[in-house]
């Protein structure tokens, strides 16, 4: 076990290096560069720039070089821990993401609480109240609920608000906390503004997790073991939950790492429709207007928690299930 | 409109103070906001009378004498979108009146020039502050002129308003510390319209920085080395970025500004928010500091749609800027809830939608020629029906019309030129197509080139503005209806701007704007701009220019004589300007370069959202970038009734 972590921990700095790679070259595919982008954008506010202007600029921004010396500039920097300057912020691309970080990990936490929370207990009910009435609805929201893009779905309902409430129901904060300094009218305001988008978010993930585990608990229920504890008399929920849900959840928790590097995204096209201050938005745009050491230094780390989150899948599910092995 | 024109334009340009200034100051009684009245109170700002300038600005309101207070609610894209601030402050040492036909003083107290415009003489107001409290003075200017301007590193190119005849820079010199005065080597007409627009715009630097403060950032007053350790903390490559940063007020809040409000966050934040600048130098004519709003906050949106949803529901107190004319009708119907009401500042002239041909096209030489062809192009414009655009396209809004400057505007070449080749007539297109030759058709009805290939003309559209694809589409309709196959492609903007400078476009639906101001900034219409600033054009007119006629293609005549109106234009008096004007836009409308669709209506920032509570915004207001609109409207005298 401790030799196979080790193993997978030694090959990271390689994997690393191989996508920052990928990601550099597909940053650099679309035509133009941040510049071009820079003057389009002002054009369409009917404003320009001298060809002088730009030329001198790229220059200053080492656009002007092959993508070869752009990429080992940008990998000299990463090894000296350095995620470089954001072209269009003109600040360090670390405090762009670090302030960034806390709403994004507290969106999306809450997020995975509430899909759990829901998931599981609606899994459980419809695999033991098989073909019942509430089993039935489930089964249609849930269905429901994979097959809406969770954006569509986000986009309704601001609507609805507007329409028959008159709330606008975009960002996290009323106007009047925004920028405000953390005090506890400003968590309450928060709080009350944040489970929408956590709702929304999490819905996707809720379905289609109940629908799994209502598969997999089902698949359990009919085992020889199950009946023999139902015969000697054991209580029907003690017995369920104890010995079937514990074998059912495995696969679950085979993908609960998945969740680091989402934790860190920030669901990009919800936040970016709901106006939702996290790293989604921030990629959005990086990409956008080719910011490309901003949108690099966000990938990066975006494929180094997958990585994490992989391995920490693999380890809870040698930990949950004394019969996988790591084979060696 | 013509009349002020000319006063403004008049020869020695004498611009002072109007009667109610001079009588305020006699008064010598001001007033002040009451949380500065507070400061003032605590002995932590000195009284408001030391605070004005001897002469301050006076700022004429658009209805009454406002009452203090109030946050203004605005919306922004990120920090690509500092224009938004530029706008909103338009902090210049003169800016262009509402109408944007006069040019008036700001910062600056008055402007002359010698009779035969070479000598050019700014007086700053006398006792005027940054918003530090530190003087305002010459020195400020000069600072500009000999270390950043004339220092090839911040400015590797000197702007053309600022050079001699032999691209030298013009001489700027401190007379006492409330003159400068600049002196060219030829006339310099358009001097204060240049003026109006040196406010730190884009990425480049105001023409007035605050000395006291940048030299600690500047290598001719601080030590490389020191500056070398502040840009590394910074992350900076280079000087000139940290440089660059910190005199750009919208993204470091310590630097002193002289606007109406100053910084306290960063565009970059989530919220950037400016605050009333105790030192700001107007007041009303009630002798009451400006800005009467407190505080102006802009919010970030990721997306323009949730930004307009954002405005619909009431969320913001005055916004233009990113509002999409499709959005008009639902704005409207929302008007009746009583949150805002709903203001159309139509465009500056020029067409809202038009579509550029490129005449220099030789990616395919038989299609290029044709392009190239006046006649042709002439064909392209009667088959468009442009009443159809208007209804579908700009919701009724606007007129059919070239690109040329507004009617009233003393630039107005005359309506024939402005509606010439707009009438919808097909069978006239199909007459002048037949007789260039293009007789032949194929099965589908779409006519052969002489190579015996159909004639495909694709239309390039990048969905900067709305209603653009379909515009495009609608065109792409029409020349299907006198047989021409035309396709339209919708392109990212960077990729579209990549092809432009490449000479690959065939065509490309933009807008034609600034049309008001042909002999200043980045002219569209001037050949030597280039791709980069024009639309497609020709790109390879830019080339021969840039080559000595080495490479590229030669301007035709009519193009050659539009570069030789604009050199008239930067040295003759204003009759002279009027009549090159006049003269480029006959010669532009006539050739057909772009085919002018609807014009004048609120597409590009046009449609005002306004809190009902809200008041002194102009109900009508010429509306364009060279205006900061709604800069030009004097923001600093808007106000919240409670």
């Amino acid at each position: 076990m401790t030799r196979y972590i080790v193993q997978r921990l030694l090959l990271l700095p390689f994997l690393l290096l191989v996508y920052s790679f990928v990601i550099f070259a597909i940053i650099h595919a679309p035509p133009g560069d941040f510049l071009t982008s820079y003057v389009a954008n002002l054009a369409s506010s009917g404003s320009t720039i001298t060809a002088e202007q730009l030329n001198a600029l790229r220059h200053e921004y080492g656009l002007d070089q092959p993508f070869v010396v752009q990429y080992l500039y940008w990998l000299r920097d990463l090894l000296h821990g350095n995620l470089g300057l954001s072209l269009e912020y003109q600040r360090p691309n670390a405090d762009l993401i670090r302030e960034q970080l806390g709403m994004t990990v507290a969106l999306a936490a809450m997020a995975f609480v509430l899909t759990w929370l829901i998931a599981v207990p609606v899994g459980i009910y419809s695999a033991t109240h098989q073909r019942s009435v509430l089993d039935h609805i489930f089964t249609v929201i849930n269905y429901v609920g994979v097959a809406t893009p969770n954006f569509m779905l986000a986009l309704i309902l601001m609507w609805l608000a507007f329409a028959y409430f008159g709330l606008s129901i975009t960002g996290l904060f009323s106007p009047a906390y925004a920028d405000a300094p953390w005090s506890m009218a400003r968590v309450v305001d928060l709080l009350e503004h944040i489970w929408l988008p956590a709702l929304v978010l999490g819905i996707g993930g809720t379905a289609r997790l109940a629908r799994i585990m209502r598969a997999n608990l089902l698949d359990e229920l009919n085992k020889p073991y199950v009946v023999t504890a139902r015969a000697k008399g054991m209580r029907e929920w003690r017995l369920v939950l104890r010995y079937p849900v514990r074998l059912a959840l495995n696969p679950l928790i085979s993908t609960i790492g998945w969740y680091l590097p989402q934790l860190f995204s920030g669901s990009l096209i919800v936040a970016t429709v709901m106006n939702l201050p996290n790293i989604g938005p921030l990629l959005l745009r990086a990409l956008v207007s080719q910011d490309m050491y901003l949108a690099g230094g966000i990938l990066l780390i975006y494929s180094f928690l997958t990585i994490v989150g992989t391995l920490l899948s693999d380890i809870a599910l040698a930990m949950m299930d004394p019969r996988i092995r790591m084979e060696t | 409109m013509f009349k002020k024109f000319a006063v403004a334009l008049s020869v020695c340009w004498l611009l002072t103070l109007a009667g109610p200034g001079s009588a305020a100051a006699q008064d010598a009684k001001y007033h002040e906001a009451p949380a500065l009245a507070e400061l003032v109170k605590a002995g932590k700002l000195p009284p408001v009378e030391q605070r004005l300038p001897e002469q301050p600005l006076v700022v004429p309101v658009v209805e009454k004498i406002g009452e203090y207070g109030g946050v203004w609610r605005r919306a922004f894209l990120g920090p690509a979108d500092a224009n938004n601030y530029v706008r909103v402050v338009y902090d210049g040492l003169f800016r262009f009146s509402p109408d944007g036909a006069q040019i008036e003083p700001k910062l600056a107290r008055s402007a002359t020039s010698s009779p035969d415009f070479k000598v050019w003489t700014i007086e700053l107001r006398k006792g005027s502050r940054w918003s530090d409290g530190a003087p305002f003075t010459a020195d400020d200017i000069i600072f500009w002129y000999k270390d950043v301007i004339t220092n090839r590193d911040l400015t590797p190119s000197l702007p053309t308003w600022m050079s001699n005849s032999d691209g030298s820079a013009a001489k700027v010199e401190k007379i006492d510390d409330t003159t400068v005065r600049f002196t060219y080597d030829r006339p310099a007409t358009l001097f204060l319209s240049e003026l109006a627009n040196q406010d730190g715009p884009d990425q480049s630097f105001a023409m007035f920085l605050p000395a006291h403060y940048l030299k600690q950032f500047h290598p001719a007053h601080t030590k490389m080395e020191d500056l070398d350790r502040l840009a590394q903390a910074a992350s900076f490559k280079s000087w000139t970025q940290l440089f660059t940063a910190k005199a750009t007020p919208a993204s470091n809040p310590e630097r002193p500004t002289m606007a109406a409000w100053l910084p306290v966050s960063r565009i970059s934040d989530p919220v950037f928010t400016i605050r009333r600048n105790p030192y700001y130098i107007g007041v009303d004519p009630a002798g009451n500091q400006l800005p009467y709003v407190d505080e102006v906050r802009f919010t970030y949106f990721a997306d323009q749609q949730a930004l307009n949803l954002a405005a619909i529901a009431g969320d913001f107190d005055m916004q233009a800027r990113h509002i999409q004319m499709t959005n008009y009708p639902v704005l409207k119907e929302q008007e009746k809830n009583g949150k805002y009401r709903v203001l159309i500042w139509p465009t500056f002239g020029g067409s809202d939608a038009i579509v550029a041909i490129n005449s220099t096209y030789t990616a395919d030489p038989v299609l290029g020629r044709l392009l190239a062809t006046k006649d042709f192009r002439v064909a392209l414009s009667y088959a468009i029906n442009r009443d159809e655009i208007r209804e579908s396209a700009f919701l009724g809004l606007g007129e059919a019309r070239q690109p040329v400057p507004a009617p009233g505007h003393p630039y107005f070449p005359g309506a024939e030129w402005a509606t010439k080749y707009t009438e919808f007539n097909p069978d006239l297109a199909n007459k002048m197509l037949d007789a260039l030759g293009l007789t032949k058709r194929d099965a589908d009805g779409t006519r052969l080139m002489e190579n015996g290939k159909p004639l495909m003309v694709e239309i390039n559209v990048v969905p900067a503005f709305g209603a653009w694809p379909d515009v495009g589409q609608l065109i792409a309709r029409d020349w299907q209806a006198v047989g021409i196959k035309a396709v339209v492609q919708i392109r990212e903007r960077a990729l579209a701007l990549t092809m432009r400078v490449a000479n690959q476009l065939q065509t490309e639906v933009w807008n034609e704007d600034t049309t008001a101001f042909p002999f200043t900034g980045n002219s569209k219409l001037d050949m030597r701009n280039g791709p980069v600033q024009q639309l497609t054009v020709g790109p390879l007119y830019y080339k021969w220019l840039t080559t000595n006629g080495k490479e590229g293609v030669e301007p035709t005549e009519p193009l050659k004589r539009i570069m030789q109106l604009i050199d008239t234009a930067r040295s003759v008096g204003q009759d002279g300007q009027v009549a090159a004007a006049r003269e480029l836009f006959q010669i532009w409308a006539d050739n057909v370069y772009e085919i002018g669709t609807v014009g004048l209506t609120p597409m590009v920032q046009g449609v005002v959202v306004v809190n009902t509570k809200m008041h002194n915004v102009p109900t009508t207001l010429s509306n364009d970038w060279p205006l900061r609109t709604p800069g030009n409207a004097r923001t600093e005298q808007f106000f919240f009734a409670k």
